[in-house]
């Protein structure tokens, strides 16, 4: 499942990333790791971006970059 | 006894209030620069601080210390090579499991840690409490709890900073990764000291043996040798089939497990959040329908606050030195008996040069202190989180739409606004469009040109050419990305900080460094550009019509290459030159072109008291106009506005060699070529590059003349001419 299929107010943790290894490294960074717990907080229409929470902050990732972000669904955190 | 020198950087994550930090502890002895070689901002202070002088180097805000971009490269070269006593690490309270991976970073470059764990009350209110004796134990250095807004918990840091300078080989760490790690990096160690030990004299052990098992080498300068290169793969190989994932997964997963571990130890959250701010206003600012209005509105108020209220003293700065200064030098040289020449030399060129840096003192100031709201309270973040989709259509991401609207009042604080933009590729296409954004002061020459060939069409012919303006960027930056850049969509993934309220002291003081570091940087050559263009006028000496001075001449020379868009003679040529130099000189040009000589403004004399007196009084007058115009923007006062008058013997010879074709030929080419030498050299400073530089001059003539030539010839063919 890709993370920009989810609807707002759902969880989800993250499975894998599929970016260019510098990107990748990047979102690692900033704590996007496997296992992490995701919060869709807002889905924006016409394909804008997502806000998304994991850890103690919020995230904007476009709708194309949300599409690489391979989750699996849970139940809250 | 001299004073010890101790030597700290200052580093931490973007959004943890670093730069407020800096500003408390450094007060006014704060210098703001850029790093060399690149346009990341380098703020320095020397604090003279209990008989020890300290020297604060602040770090790029960076999330991580292993990526090959400016920001982090220049933190990586300082912390390694300049070898700083120690680190200030400023974390964010609120967030501190992020923020603790650069924090882990850092150990591993082993430096000594003073943490400030700012935004300490926001934790205290979020019921958030942090164990700092245990913080301290587990992470082998020092932690003072700040809220540097408030200026609390300065003084602790800087004795903090003397604490572990005095008690250094107190203070090492070493984090324990999984056991069957360390082995191999022990493994590499030994390999490197047998082959190169050199490597091991100058980079940090542990930062030096994971980055090699990384393959992340790009900051070693040294040629490595290829068996310490061959050995790295192979245990990186071994590891990542061992672990089942890549390497960089590998090693960020493992310094989380141990902050995730150092986390669970010291912090607790004692109560639930009662009232989510920020998730409120979320609620409001990024809504589905009123996001936009809302968005709209504010960036109307920042183009109204910016152009409406810094216009009064532009007039005023304007004023003082045309009707003040130069009367009074100008009486001066021909008391002491100055030559003709060199009295104009420095009333027209020098006093005229400084008029036009100092014209943009006051729009950068204001335009500073808006952005410097939008972007301390967390709303530039909403802004381009809004603006993401539509931008994404031109290839860009939605932190590029403010640079561009601001670009509609003055290209060159629009320039400064890309500042904002991390990734050099939008960076540089942005900058590349601005100039494409009508400015206010081509507005004066379409407004003169309608006024006299399209009174019933005026707002019509501006409107078209606003438009194309914005066209002619879109193809740009499409045609760019398509031959030029050639990589993929530029990712938009952007940190959206909690909201919160800058001070007016932080704000006003940010925006007076960075007007500051305009007025040396570009000023200088801007003045130089002015006195270029005077030669160029007033050569050889003692000429006494434009068409035989050096201007002159230049201008006969590249006028054919206007003939196919309409307007091929010398006068045309010439007054698109002065526009080089600031479209607001456009008109007064062609008012001395077509009046066929150069007229020395011979002023009223001044006396110096009377002068300083008018100074004055203009400055009282712009402050209350400012005042008006501020209650104005809410509709509380009504502006009368200014009747300018027009020379109506420029309306009749520029009706006299314009059609009304090539009159809007003319504006066509008006509107794209290069907006003015001030953007010029923006350009150059924010890009620190002559290239890029070049490469916006060259795109922004030739679209102007193939625009030109389009318009000039669809009309003709329309028309039957």
């Amino acid at each position: 499942m890709r993370l920009s299929e989810l609807p707002a107010g759902s969880f989800c943790k993250i499975k894998e990333l599929k970016f260019d290894p510098s990107l990748k490294r990047k979102l690692l960074e900033m704590g996007l790791i496997p296992g992490q717990t995701v919060e869709v907080i807002q889905v924006s229409p016409f394909g804008g971006p997502v806000k998304i929470k994991i850890k103690d902050y919020c995230l904007a990732v476009r709708k194309a970059d949300a599409d690489k972000i391979i989750v699996e669904a849970c139940n809250g955190r | 006894m001299a004073d010890k020198v101790i030597k700290v950087a200052v580093a931490g994550n973007p959004n943890t209030g670093k730069t407020t930090l800096i500003n408390a502890l450094a007060g006014t002895n704060l210098h703001v620069g850029n790093w060399p070689g690149v346009t990341v901002e380098k703020k320095e202070a020397i604090i003279e601080y209990k008989g020890y002088k300290i020297h604060l180097v602040d770090l790029p805000g960076t999330y991580s210390l292993s990526n090959d971009v400016a920001e982090e490269k220049i933190a990586i070269d300082f912390l390694v090579k300049e070898k700083p006593d120690l680190v200030i690490d400023v974390v964010d309270s609120t967030n501190l499991e992020r923020n603790l991976y650069l924090t882990i970073q850092l150990l591993e470059i082993d430096l000594p840690l003073v943490i400030a764990l700012n935004m300490w009350d926001e934790a205290e209110e979020k019921g958030i409490s942090i164990n700092i004796e245990k913080l301290e134990r587990l992470l082998c250095c020092k932690v003072v709890p700040t809220t540097a807004i408030k200026g609390e918990g300065v003084k602790e840091i800087l004795d903090a900073v003397i604490y572990i300078y005095e008690n250094k080989n107190k203070f090492h760490c070493s984090l324990h990764l999984e056991d069957q790690l360390e082995t191999e990096l022990r493994k590499l160690k030994e390999c490197i000291k047998n082959i190169q030990p050199l490597l091991l004299d100058i980079y940090p052990e542990r930062f030096l043996l994971l980055s090699l098992v990384e393959g992340n080498t790009f900051f070693i300068d040294l040629a490595v040798d290829s068996r310490i290169l061959n050995q790295a793969k192979t245990i990186r190989e071994k590891l990542e089939k061992l672990y089942h994932r890549d390497i960089s997964t590998l090693l960020v997963e493992e310094r989380y497990s141990i902050i995730i571990s150092i986390y669970e130890q010291c912090v607790k959250k004692t109560a639930e959040e009662k009232f989510d701010l920020t998730l409120f206003l979320d609620k409001i600012f990024l809504h589905k329908v009123l996001g936009f209005p809302i968005f709209f509105f504010f960036m109307w108020l920042l183009f109204k606050f910016t152009f409406e209220l810094s216009a009064p003293y532009v007039d005023w700065l304007d004023s003082s030195l045309s009707d003040v200064v130069a009367p009074i030098i100008y009486h001066f040289l021909t008391d002491i008996g100055t030559s003709p020449w060199l009295r104009s030399l420095i009333t027209e060129g020098i006093v005229g040069g400084v008029g036009f840096v100092l014209v943009f003192v006051p729009v950068l100031f204001f335009l500073y202190i808006f952005m410097a709201i939008l972007e301390g309270s967390g709303y530039m973040a909403r802004a381009a989180f809004l603006m993401d989709r539509v931008m994404a259509v031109f290839g860009l991401s939605g932190k590029s739409f403010i640079p561009m609207l601001i670009g509609f009042g003055c290209n060159v604080p629009a320039v400064y606004a890309t500042r904002t933009l991390e990734n050099p590729k939008e960076k540089i296409l942005t900058t590349l469009m601005i100039p494409f954004m009508s400015c206010g002061a081509r507005l004066t020459v379409y407004a003169f040109f309608v006024t006299i060939f399209f009174t019933e069409y005026q707002t019509a012919v501006i409107l078209f050419l606003y438009t194309l303006g914005i066209i002619v960027a879109a193809i740009v930056a499409v045609l760019l990305q398509k031959f030029v850049f050639k990589a993929e969509a530029i990712p938009f993934i952007l940190e959206l900080p909690p909201y919160r309220f800058p001070t007016v002291r932080f704000i006003i003081r940010n925006a007076w460094i960075k007007t500051k570091a305009f007025l040396y940087e570009a000023g200088t050559f801007i003045l130089a550009t002015s006195i270029v263009i005077w030669f160029l006028l007033h050569f050889p000496i003692g000429v006494k019509k434009p068409e035989d001075s050096l201007f002159g001449k230049i201008s006969h020379t590249i006028a054919p290459v206007f003939n196919p868009l309409g307007f091929g003679n010398w006068e045309a040529a010439g007054s698109l030159i002065s526009g080089f130099v600031a479209k607001e000189v456009v008109l007064s040009t062609m008012g001395n072109i077509y009046s066929g000589e150069i007229v020395e403004e011979k002023p009223e004399k001044i006396e110096l008291s009377e002068g300083i007196i008018s100074i004055a009084k203009g400055f009282i007058n712009a402050n209350i106009d400012m005042g008006k115009n501020l209650l104005s923007i809410f509709g509380l006062y009504k502006v009368e506005p200014e009747e300018e008058e027009e020379d109506s013997s420029l309306i009749k010879a520029v009706r006299d060699s314009f059609t009304p074709l090539t009159a809007i030929s003319f504006l066509v080419f008006l509107l794209l070529y290069t907006p003015c030498m001030a953007t010029v050299f923006a350009i150059r400073q924010e890009l620190s590059s002559w290239k890029w530089t070049g490469v916006s001059i060259m795109i922004s003539f030739t679209s102007a003349w193939i625009m030109a030539f389009i318009v000039y010839n669809i009309g003709r063919f329309a028309t039957g001419g």
